[in-house]
């Protein structure tokens, strides 16, 4: 991506990420964003292409993409594409998700998930940039996109797997996505309606100190501190 | 795949249903004697013809067998096994490969397309091309391995049982061919007398181990087939068929699971939503302005 | 066929030997599952292959290819030493009472008679004993004299031990045991068996010889004549059996009456040479049915030259054409290729020209590379086919083939488009001998016309040439009659009138003078109104009867069938008179009482003879004639002291073979054997060719034309030429199941893909193991594109069976390695 010389820091600084940027705070620079909605819109493609050939009870979905015939036809290659970019943002945001030291034993529990849903325990996401809860998902998405992308090429390419092989990966498949779809129900919940200011975060880039303090003190923490060097 | 007034009594991926119900019409099958079968495959060249199926570019590989397995353009295949007796000579198995036409068929169940996989009251399973999204998947509810893809065209291909012909009162085009009389056409319930008897003196004539080829674990097949020796296998067919467990575990109790599990989702979130609301800083609810200057130029 | 398809259905065993019908003849195979579905017939095959036949038979025995003489011989003798064969049969429908001349003798492999200078017998050392009052044939009731032909057969087969079947034929001592046990099981009045075959026998040196032996076997059991037995030849086309009863070879004219030689110049002397003269002057005496010779060849003569035909002038025979040399296949091509023949004694110029009508020549004669080289030498040749075949394209073979450029073949070639046979209507005589008529389906292609249009527009045209020109014999052309409607192009309707006769005068009964049995120009009713004074006409007298006043009646199709033995009376026209089987007087014992009173041929009702057309005058009580009313012994023959190799049939190997007869190692093969010397005919040594070979058909092509089929479904039902390798051999040298191997023999090599094989035995010959191959014969270098092939003839070798002249294609040698 090129930068473009603009005088806005705002502006300017989408590119970077982690700055301060006159009382907003940049979290999503621009390739983030576009790598996340690209991954987005694969997967809601794959999503219309697929549902209605999971379940005839879906099979209005169809119509987003053509008809039946079209998502049988579409699905595998909008699932590819996912599957590439979900890498891609693997790799893109490995760095950040490093587990720390003191969130081992501790991020996976689901007493901690519950809290957090409750609003009660804030330690558990007193970390770094991502909370526990955020890595967690930031795995699965990735392991459940390898999950999908090996069944679904014995699914798209059945001749040349025998039947019991066919069999697991329908299975697979479905369990998988099972899996992914109720796990982006709540992703898109907790980035939308339960916390507010959050999904902005992934349009424009940037959280106020207020959205940052509350759902991420510690890494509010850490580039307050680094600005302060900075400058 | 013919015209509206066959009676359909099931169809794919329609939890409710197609059917009519309004004709009584007797379940129909084949009847193949392996017994009798001397593997002239003038079934395979009738089946060819009749459906206007394209020639298939086949070559010599070391067989009298025309190809591998069945194919999209080829629904009707003899398969030829060789295998040593007991006393030591040799013996030539031939038995016709195509569409079972299952009570309970396999295909039907794993297809997805709402009425790309008909079974019509009487009894034969057939592809309606104009509704089959090609997804193959009725190739793995398949235990006998019989749908196959056609690139050329996108869908599933299989034997119709000629339902065009027996609609109008004709025996299917492999039937009509077979000069020995290996092959008969009937209701369902005379093929399976036929059987039973031509197996009864087989084991009159020192077959042993004759027996008839109607395999319950897919509620039996629309055809049913007399083998000489009690042993399925030789003549490349399932000792015990049945709907693969992947298939039903998949579409009877993953899937719907699956889907409530998902139902419970979203009821989840919107039960959080009325009991939590969202989670912000008190009294913070105002989101800083749009900062954004604008470019200049 | 003796008897008919449908009839195959009564037989309680059937033995399918020489023959695979289940690949060849799957629709009248039917008959053998239906026997067995309904009465529980058991089939036995004995093949040198575990053939689709096998895989639905009761029991497959293997045997060595060649050798089946040996095996039914062995057979013979098991049911003489176990007397399980049909004695009371034999005695009064055979001529095993009968006695032998005491100049008869077998020595080391040859019968009394052999000239080594000409390599034939001279037969006259092989002759009846005349009884010494009456000189009728001499007769021992008792079948216990020595020179008696049941103790001469006893003698001659006494070799053929279960354990010398082993050695020679490779077969198993149980198997064969088992194999004579079953067929011997019909040897009674209870119990009915037949016999199949087709080319497996026909096409070896020994191929009469081994049909023969069948037939002896089948007499002995009591078979011939009854419903459900006979000895039964399954023609490879669809109207071979009528071609060949319409002269289709040189030395017959239509119903097997003798092509004339040049040596009988007027019909008497024609007359003594053709027609076989009883000897019989005793109380079974014989109808010999060819005393009517004259009758049917003066009908002929009538058919052929009409009003020119006259009693003065012999009814036109100076003007039938005689041969004076051998004109059959392998004659004829050694003659073009040599570029000389020999006729009458004298050398004279080999073939100019060539016309060949609905069949392959370069695909189905044998030794390619010679009849190609042959071809190359002639001025002109006229194909009439379908498609380019083979022989219309033969430069266009490979090099190695003997393919040249088109600009060093100086033969001028002439492809006539044909029509196909549902392309014109006629009839089909199938191998019961019945005459179907078929209709015409769809008009012929583009120019293409049919056979009886090309023929008549080309004789036309000769025969205008010789009016406005003459030229030698005119009259030998010119006062041929073509008496149709359309001469250019004859209505098949009207040919087969023809051939069917009518009468060209009044025919009065002979027996009541005052009735009328035909007025001038009515179509006769059989050939027992053909009379030799030139008041009838007739084209062929065996297919008399089915044309009649009634109608064509090769166009009947009632199931209707009283016998409810699958006679079926009303359907078609079977000749000859519409008997279904044939000998059925044999059906019956002495006093005509059938044998078997479920299966009646025919029997005596005190006043004539009821069933299925009697084989006998219809009202001659039982005693009167013998049942076999075309020989002049009457009886049928377990002694043939008529044909060119022998009275009773020996063991010969094949010309080529993977081993020495171990019975006379110094005559090994059929010493009178077919055998040609030009620089093109080799015959290959073991040493270098330890394997044999044999060719077959695949029941998915139709012989050297089916791949021409453009895009045909056949090409893929069978998409190419493959070579048969048995498990162990294979293994032995390294060839895997569709590599590409190569077949070499004397004649040249091929290359094909290997299909390795269960189905082909490794067997003991001699006590050594020995070897064979096969492969199919449809393929060829004119095919379609993707499905050409080698041709199997390239490697088969220009030798034959001495009274046919069919080459030996079932059995020669050949090397085997991968490609």
């Amino acid at each position: 991506m090129t930068v473009q010389h603009v005088d806005a820091p705002i502006i300017a600084a989408r590119n970077r990420e982690n700055v301060i940027v006159e009382g907003e705070i940049v979290r999503h620079r621009r390739l983030s964003r576009w790598i996340h909605w690209s991954v987005a819109l694969t997967f809601f493609v794959s999503l219309f292409s697929g549902m209605p050939i999971w379940m005839p009870f879906f099979g209005w979905m169809a119509a987003l993409v053509g008809g039946l015939e079209s998502a049988r036809i579409i699905h595998p290659y909008a699932g590819s594409a996912f599957f590439i970019l979900s890498i891609v943002q693997f790799f893109h945001w490995l760095g950040d998700m490093k587990i720390a030291d003191d969130e081992k034993g501790v991020w996976w529990r689901p007493s901690k998930l519950w809290a957090y849903m409750r609003y009660e325990d804030d330690r558990a996401v007193a970390g770094g940039k991502y909370n526990p809860g955020q890595k967690m998902f930031f795995y699965a998405v990735t392991l459940g996109s390898v999950g999908l992308l090996l069944s679904g090429i014995i699914m798209w390419f059945p001749e040349w797997f025998p039947p019991i092989v066919r069999e697991l990966s329908y299975l697979l498949h479905d369990i998988t996505f099972i899996f992914f779809l109720i796990g982006i129900i709540f992703h898109i919940y907790l980035g939308t309606a339960a916390e507010p200011g959050t999904f902005r975060s992934m349009t424009r880039g940037t959280v106020t100190r207020t959205w940052a303090r509350l759902h991420h003190p510690g890494w509010l923490r850490q580039i307050s501190n680094t600005e302060n060097r900075k400058d | 795949m013919t015209t509206q007034p066959l009676e359909i009594d099931r169809a794919s991926a329609s939890p409710f249903g197609r059917t009519t119900g309004l004709r009584a019409k007797p379940t129909v099958s084949k009847y193949i004697d392996t017994t009798t079968c001397i593997g002239c495959k003038a079934c395979e060249a009738a089946c060819q013809e009749w459906n206007d199926l394209r020639v298939v570019n086949t070559v010599q590989d070391g067989t009298y067998q025309t190809l591998p397995r069945l194919d999209a353009d080829f629904w009707n295949l003899i398969r030829f096994n060789e295998r040593t007796a007991d006393d030591g000579g040799p013996m030539w198995l031939m038995r016709k490969d195509q569409c079972m036409h299952c009570a309970e068929p396999g295909c039907l169940e794993a297809c997805p397309a709402p009425g790309a996989i008909v079974q019509y009251a009487n009894g034969i399973v057939d592809v309606d091309a104009t509704k089959c999204i090609g997804c193959g998947y009725c190739a793995t509810g398949c235990p006998f391995d019989v749908p196959k893809f056609s690139a050329k065209t996108g869908k599933m291909a299989k034997c119709t049982l000629c339902v065009d012909r027996v609609e109008v009162g004709l025996e299917p085009a492999c039937i009509k061919a077979c000069p020995t009389g290996c092959l008969t056409f009937g209701t369902k319930e005379s093929m399976v007398a036929l059987g039973n008897a031509r197996v009864a003196q087989l084991k009159d004539l020192g077959f042993k181990e004759a027996m008839l080829y109607n395999p319950e674990g897919v509620g039996g097949t629309g055809v049913v087939t007399v083998l000489g020796y009690g042993h399925p296998e030789w003549y490349d067919l399932p000792v015990d068929p049945h709907v693969p467990w992947g298939v039903r575990l998949w579409k009877q109790v993953v899937r719907p699971l699956g889907a409530i599990a998902a139902a419970f989702a979203v009821i989840g979130v919107f039960a959080h939503y009325t009991q939590y609301g969202p989670k912000e800083v008190p009294g913070s609810a105002a989101e800083p302005g749009h900062r954004d200057e604008g470019r200049r130029a | 066929m003796t008897n008919g398809w449908v009839d195959i259905k009564n037989a309680d065993i059937i033995l399918a030997m020489g023959g695979n019908p289940a690949e060849n003849h799957p629709v009248g195979f039917k008959w053998f599952i239906e026997a067995r579905r309904t009465r529980g017939a058991k089939i036995v095959v004995v093949d040198p292959r575990f053939t689709r036949t096998a895989a639905v038979a009761d029991y497959y025995a293997p045997i060595r290819p060649g050798t089946d003489v040996a095996f039914l011989s062995g057979i013979i003798r098991y049911a003489l030493s176990t007397g399980r064969y049909h004695e009371e049969y034999v005695k009064i429908h055979t001529n095993a009472p009968f006695l032998v001349k005491n100049t008869y003798s077998f020595n080391d492999g040859l019968f009394a008679g052999w000239d080594p200078a000409t390599k034939q017998y001279k037969k006259d050392q092989w002759g009846y004993e005349p009884d010494a009052k009456t000189q009728a044939y001499g007769v021992d009731p008792t079948m216990q004299n020595p020179q008696c032909v049941l103790q001469l057969l006893k003698k001659h087969v006494d070799r053929y031990t279960p354990e010398m079947v082993e050695r020679i034929c490779g077969t198993p001592k149980d198997k064969f045991l088992k194999v004579a046990e079953m067929v011997t099981s019909t040897g009674n009045a209870e119990r009915v068996g037949t016999v199949t075959y087709a080319l497996g026998w026909t096409q070896h040196s020994v191929g009469v010889q081994m049909i023969r032996t069948a037939a002896m076997l089948q007499l002995l059991l009591g078979n011939v004549g009854r419903p459900g037995g006979g000895v039964n030849a399954f023609r490879g086309h669809s109207n071979i059996q009528g071609a060949t009863d319409t002269a289709g070879t040189f030395e017959i004219l239509p119903g097997y009456l003798k092509t004339p030689q040049g040596q009988y110049q007027t019909l008497a002397q024609y007359y003594e040479a053709a027609v076989a003269m009883p000897l019989n002057k005793q109380a079974w005496a014989s109808m010999n049915y060819w005393v009517n010779y004259p009758k049917f060849m003066v009908s002929l003569l009538k058919s052929a030259y009409g009003d020119a035909a006259t009693k003065d002038n012999d009814f036109g025979y100076a003007w039938l054409p005689k041969v004076d040399g051998n004109y059959s296949w392998m004659y004829i091509f050694d003659d073009m290729y040599r570029g000389s023949s020999m006729r009458a004694g004298g050398k004279e110029p080999g073939p100019e020209g060539f016309i060949t009508f609905g069949m392959n020549p370069v695909g189905l004669g044998p030794n390619v590379k010679k009849m190609i080289a042959a071809l190359s030498k002639l001025k002109w040749m006229v194909v009439v086919e379908n498609f380019e075949i083979e022989t219309a394209s033969f430069w266009k073979a490979p090099k190695e083939y003997g393919g040249a450029p088109a600009s060093q073949i100086e033969t001028e070639v002439y492809l006539l488009p044909a029509s196909g046979f549902a392309e014109k209507d006629g009839t089909f005589t199938n191998s019961a001998r019945w005459l179907q008529w078929k209709w015409k389906a769809i008009d012929p292609p583009g120019n293409a016309k049919t056979d009886q249009e090309i023929i008549s527009r080309i004789f036309l045209a000769v025969q205008n040439l010789y009016r406005k020109e003459s030229g030698a014999v005119p009259e030998q052309v010119l006062n041929i009659i073509w008496p149709y409607t359309n001469p250019v192009s004859p209505d098949l309707a009207e040919v087969l009138k023809e051939m069917n006769g009518k009468a060209l005068a009044d025919l009065k009964d002979p027996k009541d003078p005052t009735r009328m049995l035909k007025t001038a120009g009515q179509q006769i009713d059989g050939f027992g109104q053909l009379m030799d004074d030139g008041s009838t006409m007739c084209g062929n007298w065996l297919h008399s009867g089915v044309y009649t006043e009634a109608g064509n009646l090769a166009q009947r199709r009632s199931t209707a069938d009283p016998t409810g033995l699958g006679m079926f009376h009303n359907w078609g026209f079977s000749w000859p008179a519409n008997r279904r089987v044939m000998y059925n007087r044999a059906s019956a014992d002495a006093q005509g009482k059938p044998w078997d009173p479920t299966r009646v041929g025919i029997k005596w009702n005190g006043q004539k003879w009821v069933g299925d057309v009697p084989d006998m005058k219809p009202d001659a009580p039982p005693g009167t004639y013998g049942a076999f009313i075309m020989l002049p012994e009457g009886v049928g023959r377990l002694y043939a002291p008529t044909l060119a190799d022998g009275p009773f049939p020996e063991h010969y190997e094949a010309v080529e073979a993977v081993v020495d007869n171990v019975l006379h190692p110094s005559v090994t093969s059929n010493p009178s054997a077919l055998k040609f010397s030009s620089d093109k005919d080799s015959l290959g040594k073991r040493e270098d060719f330890p394997i044999a070979c044999t060719t077959y058909r695949l029941t998915e092509m139709y012989h050297y034309w089916t791949k021409h089929h453009r895009d045909g479904v056949l090409n893929e039902l069978q998409p190419g030429f493959f070579v048969e390798i048995p498990e162990a051999l294979a293994k032995e040298k390294g060839i895997a199941n569709g590599s590409n191997v190569k077949v070499t023999s004397a004649r040249g090599s091929i290359e094909g893909v290997a299909m390795v094989t269960k189905r082909l035995p490794s067997l003991k010959a001699d006590g050594k193991a020995v070897w064979h191959i096969g492969f199919p014969l449809h393929w060829g270098f004119m095919a379609d594109e993707g499905h050409t092939g080698p041709l199997a003839n390239f490697l088969t070798a220009s030798v034959g069976d001495p009274n046919t002249w069919t080459p030996e294609y079932k059995t020669f040698l050949v090397k085997l390695e991968k490609a």
